[in-house]
């Protein structure tokens, strides 16, 4: 008999700063709704397990979409982009966040950004904390320079290889090959938008000196770290965190980067720390 | 330990090296075109590495000052010690990390370090 997952994939149109796209989802669940964004240049599969994991499927409905620009959402369908240069700025990203959410209708989503939705996350509990029920940054920190590098998209290389091989190391030796080679390939395959994508995370995001504006009495903020992330090593992760008033920081032992994709059972229990840290807060 | 005997490890490394190189299936199903010179500067020893197309065509230990390579890679024998290791603390789990946050150093022609990334980092 087949194996047919119950995880299922739709579309929606929304217009971001009078761009129009046509964003896909995954969808599975039942309860209140947990928005999951990937990493930058892939997409939802590093939710797979998440979105099937029925401790969590029974109890929330997890959406995982692909951002403008990566997996099945395609750039925008009113735009010659192919005669631009992209860029991706706080501003659009923040507002790309708060239209889907907004097209879907979710009620105070639970957000779980990572890399560089990790860091959209800390705009979106600066910006519109009253948005949000539950705020988790994986692998986020409040500047994160020196990324937005020619290599990621260089004529004279495989931008497919050098994308996926850079990030091979960003993940711990220790989590097992057949997953740590799902985020290579995932990379391979949305190589070209990984340079656009880090002008945000260098270049735009910069949050020093302002993380005091957080307010976590309106929205709980939690922040995560795999202690094998070169990009965003868990000291710099804690000392963002460590300026936030209210925070939460926990570091993930013997993960990397791609927590929930290079080693769902690893990362599970650090999920689950996260949510009960928000309950108990609350209770 | 004596020269002699540090030179029996050294060829016996090197060896080893050649052979997962050129066993490693990672690297030779995509071998065609992994051609470079590199430079493993440990400290105590400096290994000269040439590969054509996924095979080891020479390596040297001690290699000369001036003998020409693509790019290096230069940390102290320690660094190198440590990531070596079985389960490498972090920051020692690969080039990248030691360089970033490490005292890993990487000089030379980038470009072709990025051209053969796939296999270099394999």
């Amino acid at each position: 008999m087949a194996k047919i997952s119950p995880v299922i994939g739709r579309y929606v149109t929304i217009e971001v700063d009078d761009l129009e796209y046509r964003v896909f989802w995954l969808e599975n669940g039942e309860g209140p709704p947990l928005v999951c964004h990937h990493t930058a240049a892939t997409h939802n599969h590093q939710w797979r397990h998440l979105l099937e994991d029925e401790d969590f499927t029974s109890r929330h409905h997890i959406i995982a979409y692909d951002m403008a620009r990566h997996g099945k959402s395609d750039p925008p369908q009113n735009a010659e982009w192919w005669k631009e240069d992209y860029r991706l700025t706080a501003d659009h990203f923040v507002n790309f966040v708060t239209a889907f959410c907004d097209a879907l209708e979710l009620d105070q989503p639970t957000f779980i950004g990572s890399s560089f939705s990790g860091c959209v996350a800390l705009h979106l509990a600066l910006r519109c904390p009253e948005r949000f029920g539950v705020i988790i940054a994986l692998q986020a920190a409040e500047y994160a320079p020196g990324w937005w590098l020619d290599w990621w998209r260089h004529p004279h290389t495989n931008a497919a290889q050098v994308c996926s091989s850079g990030v091979w190391d960003m993940m711990a030796p220790m989590s097992p090959d057949n997953e740590r080679w799902l985020p290579m390939w995932y990379h391979m395959q949305d190589a070209e938008v990984l340079k656009g994508g880090l002008h945000f995370y260098s270049m735009d995001h910069d949050l020093r000196g302002r993380l005091n504006e957080i307010d976590t009495g309106k929205c709980p903020l939690v922040m995560m770290t795999g202690s094998y992330d070169f990009l965003t090593p868990p000291a710099v992760t804690k000392a963002t965190a460590d300026q936030v008033a209210g925070c939460d920081y926990v570091e993930m032992e013997q993960l990397g980067h791609f927590p929930m994709s290079e080693n769902y059972p690893l990362f599970k229990p650090y999920l689950n720390k996260a949510l009960e840290l928000i309950a108990n807060k609350r209770a | 330990m004596t020269e002699a005997e540090t030179a029996v490890k050294a060829e016996a490394w090197a060896e080893k090296f050649r052979q997962a190189t050129e066993s490693d299936p990672v690297i030779q199903c995509y071998a065609k075109y992994y051609t470079c010179d590199f430079l493993l500067d440990m400290e105590d020893l400096r290994v000269g590495v040439q590969i054509r197309d996924g095979q080891m065509h020479k390596i040297e230990i001690n290699s000369a000052p001036l003998e020409p390579h693509h790019f290096s890679l230069h940390a102290p024998a320690e660094t190198w010690r440590k990531m070596s290791e079985k389960r490498p603390k972090p920051f020692f789990h690969g080039f990248w990390a030691a360089s970033v946050r490490e005292d890993l150093r990487i000089e030379g022609d980038i470009t072709v370090l990025m051209q053969n990334l796939r296999n270099f980092t394999a």
